[in-house]
């Protein structure tokens, strides 16, 4: 037998290993699982803004012929929400309801005529009480509270000092403060909401399908919320079109699903519109932002204080969380010896934002991004200079003491300034076209998840039986990012073997270990870990197998391109299937274990909220956008995209080239048009024509490359390689339309017409300065 | 609220007079053809209808004539072919540049001619879900009895957001219409009124039937502001014909979309403009396009933009057909 050419699988560019069914059409999303003679699910939501619900009558739509069950807040009392402290939700509104679309009653009945019939039949009272719809006017003194006990509307300040910023400052050359504000945006990801639940009545069993990026918190949240033990519970997460956060947490109509199959004690569907996919949010809140920068001559940053206020919507959702990342990841990036930071999150009567690709990090690093670049041309720095002086020598801990293991942000900053031909084309660009820069980061993974529990951050199992496939069971939800093909090439490549003889089952809580799910850029980082220690158990096994036949000392014995063989002699060799078969024979099929725990130094400082931000290894970027601005109509083209990501190393290159240009397009849908608006708190944008995402017709050519810096912990060296580019697109565009049209502007995002306003605000200065002058 | 598809009736004529006589027969029939824009708001609950009566099989309505003496385009052609006729293109840019500049290349294969001259205006108060609308109490163009837009005001601002029929004015366009009564022809601007809840002059039970376009006897553009360079309706959209007279002047004419509830056909430009202009008569062409629109806030995006924009639009029409006019 001729042994398979021997070829490594981690670094080489490996198509997704779940991709043919997503082309082909095959694969099946929640909404498209057979349903058969399931109840069709609806949700009644809530017209009103703010309200007591005074009046509740379910009775007509009970009656109904064809309605199977309504249910309304009387039937969960329990609260729900990702973080144990901040858990003030409910699946249906009880008592007041807090934002236009909160649900409220709920039915299932035999179609969906049926089901809108009785959602009308529903009657309604609430009392209104006064309503915010901005951060300002929910903290004014005299706003009514949308929640007991949080004055101000005001969910969490957050006030962080490291280092003497007043010395820093002090000791600066050029101090500068400004305003940024920044839409809320939503991820608009391409799979609306979707469910499946079915109660089994006689066993008292519950099983969900859904679209989740953490069934393993649905599954508790059910427990919770159904009172119900979670052994008899069953969560499956099938094929999933996208996250970006969407879906980072148990989400109401998840419950609201399951609650109805029970009370209907059936199977119910519940497949949300677009519009109720919008108005379930857990967007990127609306963020205002005062930042003031110290800079020395040379462009050494000496001091940096950070103001933030988030609109966060009704309920709390991930909110403590998104409004210390903002002031944590402030660190991390540069060495910035002095930082203070001042953080509020606001409720108001909107839907709760939660969080999104780059959580956290986006809007602040949008602002600091644009600053730094304004004060570098006040102080005839180029861009690239003012970023290079101010860079950190890993290894090393930032001020809020955070982990830097490995930064290959220089190394980014060469790539794309060579690429993009910067010091050659900067400032010789035709008028209304400019070059822009900015850099960014993220974590790999948050080093303490939210249900601390002191149990590995991830596990992977791996099966070996005899027909010697390995089969990977794990509980890393694959969203479409890709976290199945990477665990698959992680075994591969440490057991030797070819990516085929690989199944990975992925996010099914009756089969695979538990998994915290797919948030924070942790999967590859924690899951990818487990993998190479899983493959390592499993191959000490195999080789203790081989040894036992070649009748070799275990050490000597190594296995490449699927065949074993004793070190130095070439006769002596098995292949991999007559491996396994002997290691079958000595102990039945094989299940092995492998873990991932976060090493302590990676877990943060001893601050209160020092978890937040703190991770094993961050990610790094650079990139420069090509812009030009029409004068006339405001429009902007995004010419080209040069970005630069330290992913540590690339176990699968394609997948990183992916990862980057989407997190690139995404930062660039923030910065041109992408933005909710609401009127009088009704989502005027909750459809994908006015929801703009952009289209084919706005993307420019985006040129990765990847830059490997090895990290000590990753897995082969590896980092987050999915949101760390996102927060550098937006400041780099708004650097580039002021190389091109000489106007800084403040506001994302640039749409037509802000721009335009920018541009006639000039000309307006312009005449009258031309007036004074001539009288 | 995930608003699923009602149930109706599909007829599918063979003869206009058969197309005709079916939208009599059923009370609160409706024509249908592409769909792209009926189909979105039967689903929104904006539309109520149990018969349709698809015309798409009615031969008469399919024809694309191109002769010495003009053009006819029979209301069901669709805007992909439109937009790919090469002839079509040279003679009548702005027809071909305004078709290949709706929506998407999907919505394009389907959407018709008709239907894009006969779309429904549009507003942010009223392309909304029904639960969206019924929270709102609903508006002046559709079960209520308030303009959010304009509440002052009497009448709907809802803007229509067509993209060919500036284009077709401009070079002059004449629609065919059918219906219980016979056969009519207008001029395609007698086929809108300024008022978003009844935006088109057709009957109860007619049809478009065809446009008719004289010779070309102009050099014409259509350009349109969006926020995406797909998909998205005109903000604003400015189609221009100039017409030289061969020493150093040319007559000017321009229609504009987006901005009201009906195409405005831009008055006062009955004098010879000098070509190239100077920029004092591109100062005047603005204002009379700032002047002459009224935009209002049916757009996210604000009505002082669109009115700006549509006047930058002119201009930039104008001086890039006086500069063609010379080559």
């Amino acid at each position: 037998m001729t042994p398979p050419k021997a070829r490594r699988a981690a670094g080489t560019r490996v198509p997704l290993v779940d991709g043919i069914e997503k082309v082909t059409g095959r694969a099946l999303f929640t909404a498209d699982l057979a349903a058969g003679d399931a109840l069709v699910g609806r949700i009644l939501r809530s017209a009103a803004s703010h309200g007591v619900i005074t009046r509740l009558d379910i009775s007509r739509a009970l009656a109904l012929p064809g309605v199977e069950a309504v249910i309304t807040g009387e039937d969960c009392r329990h609260p729900y929400g990702v973080l144990p402290i901040a858990m003030n939700e409910f699946p249906l509104a009880r008592g007041k309801v807090r934002y236009r679309g909160e649900p409220i009653a709920a039915v299932a009945a035999r179609d969906a005529a049926t089901a809108e019939k009785a959602l009308a039949l529903i009657a309604v009272e609430i009392e209104p009480l006064p309503a915010y719809y901005t951060a300002e006017a929910a903290r004014d003194a005299g706003a009514v509270l949308l929640h007991e006990g949080k004055p101000g509307n005001i969910e969490r300040e957050v006030h962080h000092a490291f280092g003497d910023p007043a010395a820093g400052f002090a000791a600066a050359d050029l101090v500068c403060e400004e305003r940024f504000h920044c839409a809320e945006v939503n991820h608009a990801q391409m799979e609306p909401h979707a469910a499946l639940a079915e109660y089994d009545d006689a066993r008292g069993q519950l099983t969900l399908h859904t679209v989740s990026q953490v069934p393993y918190y649905t599954h508790l949240h059910l427990a919770r919320c159904l009172e119900m033990d979670a052994s008899r519970i069953r969560v499956v997460k099938p094929f999933v079109g996208g996250g970006f956060g969407s879906r980072t947490e148990a989400l109401n109509f998840e419950l609201i699903a399951a609650l109805l199959a029970r009370a209907a004690r059936g199977r119910v569907r519940m497949a949300l519109s677009r519009e109720e996919t919008f108005i379930t949010h857990r967007g990127r809140p609306e963020t205002d932002i005062r930042l003031k920068l110290g800079l020395r001559k040379d462009g050494r940053i000496t001091a940096c204080a950070c103001e933030v206020v988030m609109r966060g919507g009704a309920y709390a959702g991930y909110g403590i969380v998104t409004i210390l990342y903002a002031g944590a990841l402030l660190h991390g990036i540069y060495d910035i010896p002095a930082v203070s930071y001042d953080g509020y999150r606001v409720y108001a009567n909107l839907p709760p934002c939660g969080a999104m690709r780059g959580h956290g990090t986006v809007d602040v690093r949008h602002a600091f991004e644009c600053l730094l670049d304004r004060m570098a041309r006040r102080l005839s720095l180029d861009p690239f200079a003012v970023r290079r002086v101010n860079l950190l020598q890993a290894p090393t801990r930032t001020p809020n003491d955070l982990l830097v293991n490995s930064y290959g942000l220089e190394e980014c900053l060469a790539k794309v300034e060579a690429a993009s031909g910067w010091r050659q084309r900067k400032g010789r660009l035709p008028p209304g076209r400019g070059l822009g820069l900015a850099c960014s980061h993220y974590v790999s993974g948050a080093a303490k998840p939210v249900h601390w529990t002191g149990e590995p951050h991830a596990v992977v199992a791996l099966r070996l039986d005899f027909d010697g496939a390995v089969t990977a069971l794990t509980g890393a939800p694959e969203i479409g990012q890709g976290s199945s093909t990477m665990v698959a090439i992680a075994v591969a490549e440490v057991l030797g073997i070819d990516i085929g003889r690989i199944r990975v089952v992925a996010g099914d809580s009756a089969i695979t270990p538990k998994d915290n799910g797919a948030y924070s850029s942790r999967i590859t980082f924690m899951v990818g870990n487990a993998a190479i220690d899983a493959a390592r158990r499993l191959r000490d096994v195999l080789i203790q197998a081989a040894a036992g036949k070649l009748e070799a000392r275990p050490e000597d014995v190594a296995c490449e391109g699927e065949v074993f063989s004793v070190r130095g002699g070439a006769q002596s060799s098995l292949a991999f299937a007559e491996v396994a078969k002997a290691a079958i024979a000595i102990d039945g099929p094989i299940t092995v274990k492998g873990t991932f725990t976060t090493p302590p130094e990676a877990q943060g400082g001893r601050h209160k909220g020092g978890a937040v931000g703190s991770t094993m290894g961050f990610s790094y970027a650079a990139q420069v956008v090509e812009a030009s601005v029409d004068s006339d109509t405001g429009e902007i083209r995004v010419e080209k995209v040069w970005a630069a990501h330290d992913c540590g190393f690339a176990i699968n290159p394609l997948a990183v080239e992916g990862q980057v240009q989407g997190s690139v397009w995404m930062g660039m849908g923030q910065a041109l048009s992408e933005e909710t608006r609401y009127v009088e708190g009704l989502p005027v944008h909750a459809s994908l024509l006015e929801y703009r995402v952009p289209t084919i017709a706005e993307s420019p050519d985006i040129e990765v490359a990847i830059v490997e810096s090895n990290d000590p912990l990753g897995p082969f060296g590896a980092k987050e390689a999915g949101e760390g580019a996102l927060s550098g697109f937006p400041p780099a565009l708004v650097n580039a339309v002021a190389d091109a049209i000489g106007i800084d502007l403040d506001e994302l995002p640039l749409t037509p017409d802000r721009v335009l306003e920018a541009l006639v605000e000039r000309r307006r200065r312009a005449r009258l300065a031309e007036t004074r002058r001539a009288s | 609220m995930s608003e699923p598809m009602p149930d109706f009736v599909l007829l599918r004529p063979g003869s206009l007079d058969e197309a005709v006589a079916d939208l009599e027969r059923h009370a609160g029939s409706r024509f249908i053809a592409g769909g792209t824009d009926l189909i979105a708001n039967l689903r929104r609950g904006l539309v109520e209808s149990e018969v349709l009566v698809d015309i798409t099989g009615v031969p008469e309505l399919s024809r694309l004539q191109l002769g010495p003496d003009g053009l006819v385009i029979g209301a069901a052609v669709t805007l992909a072919r439109l937009a790919a006729h090469v002839e079509i293109g040279r003679r009548y840019p702005a027809v071909a540049q305004a078709a290949e500049a709706v929506a998407g290349p999907g919505h394009r294969t389907a959407a018709t001619v008709g239907g894009n001259l006969c779309l429904d205006t549009r507003c942010l108060y009223y392309n909304q879900s029904h639960w969206w609308r019924q929270a709102n109490s609903f508006c002046l163009k559709y079960k209520g009895d308030t303009c959010h837009v304009a509440p002052q005001g009497a009448r709907c601002r809802a803007a229509f957001a067509g993209d060919l029929a500036p284009a077709l004015i401009v070079h002059g366009a004449e629609v065919e219409i059918a219906g219980p009564g016979g056969r009519r022809r207008i001029a395609l601007e007698e086929l809108y009124r300024n008022d978003g809840a009844a935006h088109l002059t057709l009957e109860p039970g007619e049809l478009l039937v065809a446009v008719h376009l004289p010779a070309a006897d102009v050099l014409s553009a259509y350009a349109k502001v969006r926020v995406r360079g797909s998909i998205d309706f005109p903000l604003a959209g400015v189609a221009m014909g100039l017409a030289p007279d061969g020493g150093g002047h040319a007559r000017l004419r321009v229609a504009i979309t987006g901005t009201d509830s009906g195409p405005i056909l831009l008055s006062c430009l009955d004098e010879p403009w000098a070509v190239p202009p100077d920029s004092a008569s591109l100062a005047r062409l603005d204002k009379l396009v700032q002047k002459q629109v009224s935009p209002m806030r049916t757009t996210t995006a604000s009505s002082h933009y669109r009115r700006l924009a549509a006047a930058a639009l002119a201009r930039r029409l104008f001086s890039q057909l006086a500069a063609r006019s010379e080559e």
